[in-house]
């Protein structure tokens, strides 16, 4: 299907408003982070949003790694 | 007679120190709980942006795209301006471009940080990465990496074509100063490459190469990363002795 519009793509097809839910940004011991909510508490690092070099020398919160969400309240 | 003298007293204060120490580890145990680590100094001197994906701007993209926010960026630079211990900043670029005003907004605040700045261009800085890479103290380019400097392209709906098109010329031009302020290039060859005929598939413009960026002014230097941060450490000395010169 090709469409000719002028309009952009995200106008035309819309995302679901779900779809953004699913990302967070939190703090996890002082770093922030970008997280997609997988089920319950847990959920998956997409990025580290610091711009502190050595974040992202933390092992336990490198992208792809899980954490649950009552870890990040303590 | 003297060796001995010499172990007795190196071997005394050896045996002391734990008798001195272990009262006050159990104190601390008692109070807190726990006792103190000793934490090593974790702070950078250097702290590092990357703007990757698109330039996000007033419409949120799709969780799939990967996008650089502003209302993420804007507040880290703020921070950066206010810490004390953060002496540099490196700004690390790989970008197709996005919202004309996140990116500009972006820009003005990286170029008005009173920090020495670096920007590395990776892969892309493309259409309004142009002047986030111009916006700093200096600016790196890698060999491969690739800027597409074009007009503003407006898409969605276009009501009243006199006054969009000024609207979009004055945004043009609002592009246009800032780059030519903060980089080597004149405003008439940034303006002869954004408007060049048959360089680009499907739009006017052209696609300027590592080399090429360098050679018109746009960009400082050709090189990577070894390149951005020893110029970033010579650039935080400068200022450093500059300061201590102020204060004497």
């Amino acid at each position: 299907m090709i469409l000719y519009t002028t309009m952009p793509q995200e106008l035309v097809f819309q995302t679901d408003p779900s779809e953004y839910e699913k990302q967070k940004i939190v703090q996890y011991e002082g770093i922030p982070l970008l997280v997609s909510m997988d089920e319950g508490q847990n959920c998956t690092v997409l990025r580290v949003m610091s711009s502190d070099p050595n974040h992202f020398m933390n092992e336990k919160c490198t992208p792809g790694s899980k954490i649950t969400l009552s870890s990040l309240q303590n | 007679m003297n060796n001995d003298v010499k172990q007795n007293g190196s071997e005394t204060p050896e045996q002391e120190l734990p008798k001195e120490q272990a009262p006050s580890l159990v104190e601390k145990i008692q109070q807190l709980g726990q006792t103190n680590v000793p934490q090593l100094s974790q702070d950078s001197k250097i702290h590092c942006l990357t703007i990757v994906g698109q330039i996000e701007g007033h419409i949120q993209l799709p969780p799939q795209n990967k996008t650089t926010k502003y209302e993420h960026l804007i507040p880290q630079i703020v921070a950066i301006e206010q810490n004390p211990k953060i002496e540099g900043l490196l700004v690390i670029l790989n970008t197709v471009g996005g919202d004309v005003e996140a990116g500009l907004a972006i820009s003005e605040m990286l170029g008005s940080l009173s920090k020495p700045t670096v920007s590395l261009v990776l892969g892309g800085g493309h259409s309004i990465g142009v002047p986030i890479a111009v916006s700093c103290n200096y600016s790196i380019i890698a060999e491969t990496a690739t800027m597409t400097i074009h007009p503003i392209r407006l898409t969605g709906l276009v009501i009243g074509v006199p006054q969009t098109f000024e609207y979009l010329d004055k945004m043009q031009e609002r592009v246009i100063n800032f780059v030519t302020q903060h980089s080597n290039i004149t405003e008439e060859l940034f303006k002869e490459l954004m408007f060049a005929k048959g360089n680009l598939t499907r739009d006017i413009g052209t696609n300027v190469i590592g080399r090429d960026a360098v050679e018109y002014g746009l960009i400082d230097e050709v090189g990577g990363i070894g390149a951005a941060m020893k110029k970033l450490n010579e650039l935080i000395d400068i200022k450093k002795s500059e300061n201590e010169g102020l204060v004497q």
